[in-house]
């Protein structure tokens, strides 16, 4: 096919840039990255490593990261001293996940921690073929995804806390505000696991508290704003959020349908309600990823082995409200949440 | 040491994985002059169609050869969008692409993550099985180069047939195609189908590896691929034994292992992409300037339309 000589020069000095575009991006970003390589000279004795798989960016899985953290040093591990941490974010690619998660099983790390359902599947995979504990957070359905047998005997080697949503507080709270109320719309990413299954779950919930429920799936973020009128069409009396990642990052969007067809719209984090969602039963990630990092600390000790480890569940969430949203929408606050924490519209989602 | 070798394990078994799709894309891309963005879909319907035939308890090789059908089903349709529709080549992909996510989502039950752990896969059971017993994760690795390595094999001796020749024929000079009474378009869906169908058996093995199928899998297989390819062919396009599909796969293990060895050094995965795409330059502008005559990537200008 190819003949000429020249070629050969060519392939080598390719070779070499590629080398070089390596090394060089890697060099300015071994900086950045969590200390991965560094620490296991001065590491004390009973130091520990682990890894840590997060799926993606977003505010909640940030904040289990940072509570996971907290949770290790509770039991001891402080990272940097007696802890190296191998922290990589998979940037929403399940390839990338699944590469991280392999390199990890293969330095047969201590523990392999993860972050969100895709990496806690990819963790899982490459960890158990090398008996490897897997502790994963920000998980909804753990069972659904295989990766343990039951959340109070998980089985297998992996366990750790599920974020499953308060609903039934929630629907609560929705029928305390909105007495009149028989529609809840749901607006939801089909590619989002977590949302097509909380929203099967709240469908058996709703009509214990009189609602009917109102789907409407969207592929991508550009269909919010159309997906959130289609609701408003539909004549639902107020919206429900999960915690789509979708959805919460076009929140404005959904937000602007609700407030011109003069609709409350709940939220499913504080952040949301400080967005200008009504109000919401929320989970607090940082304190779901501290109770991850305890139970990531005990199996690190050898106090605890995952297969019997119980799933940590937070079924009991903060009630919150936004005074300027219950002024603009003139409601009145029900007495049972007159305690909870108000906050008023501080910034745009 | 050990630490070395598992890395090189994971690089190896990935990069073989990967290659029966770099095979398929080399179809498409190298000999058909097609750039073919379907795969971006078609990847994870073969991981998707896995996923369910598996758990549904289908035998494992019987469940690539579906997934090999089911993707060269997707490749006939951007064929048909394209050659008989006349709907350009770059466009007729994205629509089949775009497509194929709800295909995918209805394949799986509207769940965007399927997983069947402990499931008889090829990796788990018969000869896979006895592989991995024998030698441990190097069982894994063997199983996966024998699925890539005879499946380059048949596409070898498949470009030698006279259908084959054909085939090349029609990217690089359709009308002695047509001299020949022959259509070339029709050599186009053949090639498209091939392609598509190695690209969803590419998922379907990667699935059956990992025990598990994500929807979104997709993202970036196109550029992954041509990147494997182009990276193959430039590096290795003096090696005058060496068959193109093998250097398709050898440019996939490069290119899995340049990726491995950016993260090892610790490089935020923030840079990933930016440094695969520099690399996907570097090969591209290499392969132009080594090979002259060749003007795939050059953009001409129609100057008559200015």
């Amino acid at each position: 096919m190819m003949k000429k000589y020249g070629k050969r020069f060519l392939a080598a000095a390719l070779a070499g840039v590629m080398a070089l575009a390596c090394t060089a991006c890697a060099g300015s970003g071994a900086a950045a990255s969590s200390g991965s390589a560094s620490a296991a000279g001065s590491a004390a004795a009973g130091s520990k490593k682990i890894g840590v798989i997060q799926y993606t960016t977003v505010p909640s899985l940030d904040n289990c990261y940072k509570g996971f953290l907290k949770g290790l040093e509770d039991e001891g591990y402080v990272k940097d001293k007696n802890l190296t941490i191998d922290f990589q974010n998979a940037q929403a690619e399940t390839a990338t996940a699944d590469t991280e998660a392999q390199t990890m099983a293969t330095k047969k790390y201590d523990l392999i921690g993860a972050i969100a359902t895709p990496a806690a599947m990819s963790a899982y995979a490459a960890a158990k073929a090398n008996d490897i504990p897997v502790v994963f957070t920000a998980v909804s359905d753990p069972v659904a995804a295989k990766l343990v047998k039951s959340l109070d005997q998980p089985g297998s080697v992996a366990t750790g806390s599920s974020d499953q949503l308060p609903l039934e507080a929630q629907v609560k709270m929705i029928r305390a505000f909105l007495p009149k109320a028989k529609k809840i719309g749901i607006l939801y990413t089909t590619s989002e696991p977590n949302s097509v299954s909380t929203l099967e779950r709240l469908k058996k919930i709703a009509p214990k508290y009189n609602f009917e429920v109102v789907g409407q799936g969207v592929t991508n973020d550009s269909e919010v704003a159309s997906g959130a009128q289609a609701l408003v069409a539909k004549g639902v009396d107020c919206f429900n959020n999960f915690t789509d990642n979708n959805v919460v990052n076009n929140l404005q969007s959904e937000l602007q349908a609700a407030n011109k067809a003069g609709i409350p719209v709940f939220g499913s984090e504080e952040e949301q309600v400080r967005g200008g969602c009504l109000a919401s039963v929320s989970i607090d990630y940082t304190a779901l990823g501290e109770e991850t990092g305890k139970i990531a600390g005990k199996i690190l000790k050898g106090e605890a082995k995952p297969q019997d480890t119980k799933v940590y569940t937070s079924e009991s969430g903060t009630p919150i409200y936004n005074t300027d949203v219950v002024s603009t929408l003139k409601l009145t606050v029900p007495t049972d949440y007159q305690n909870a924490t108000k906050t008023t519209t501080t910034k745009k989602a | 040491m050990d630490i070395f070798l598992g890395l090189v394990q994971v690089v190896l078994r990935e990069g073989f994985i990967y290659g029966i799709m770099a095979v398929g894309v080399y179809i498409t891309y190298k000999v058909l002059d097609f750039p073919d963005l379907t795969v971006d879909g078609s990847f994870p319907l073969g991981a998707c169609t896995a996923a369910m035939l598996i758990t549904a308890g289908v035998n494992p090789w019987l469940a690539c050869l579906i997934c090999f059908a089911a993707g060269a089903a997707a490749g006939a349709v951007t064929g048909f969008l394209h050659v008989r529709l006349h709907i350009t080549d770059l466009l007729s992909g994205i629509l089949v692409m775009t497509a194929l996510y709800s295909v995918n989502m209805a394949i799986t039950g509207k769940k965007a993550v399927v997983s069947f752990f402990d499931m008889p896969t090829i990796f788990s059971s018969g000869l896979g099985g006895t592989l991995h017993s024998a030698l441990g994760q190097w069982g894994w690795v063997i199983m996966a180069a024998i699925v890539c390595l005879v499946i380059k094999l048949v596409i070898d001796l498949y470009l030698k047939t006279r259908s084959g020749l054909l085939l090349r024929a029609a990217g690089s000079n359709a009308k002695f195609v047509v001299s020949l009474g022959k259509d070339p378009g029709r050599m186009k869906i053949l090639g498209l189908i091939l392609g598509n169908g190695l690209t969803a058996l590419s998922g379907c093995v990667l699935a059956q590896q990992k025990e598990s199928a994500d929807v979104t899998s997709g993202t970036g297989m196109v550029v992954m691929s041509l990147a494997a390819v182009i990276i193959g062919v430039s590096l290795l396009g003096r090696v005058r034994w060496m068959k193109p599909t093998m250097m398709a796969v050898i440019g996939m293990i490069l290119y899995r292992a340049c990726l491995t060895v950016a993260m090892q050094l610790g490089l935020d995965t923030n840079y990933l992409k930016m440094l695969m795409s520099i690399i996907f330059v570097i090969a591209l502008v290499a392969s132009r300037f080594a090979s002259g005559r060749r003007k795939h990537n050059v953009v001409t200008v129609d100057r008559s339309s200015i």
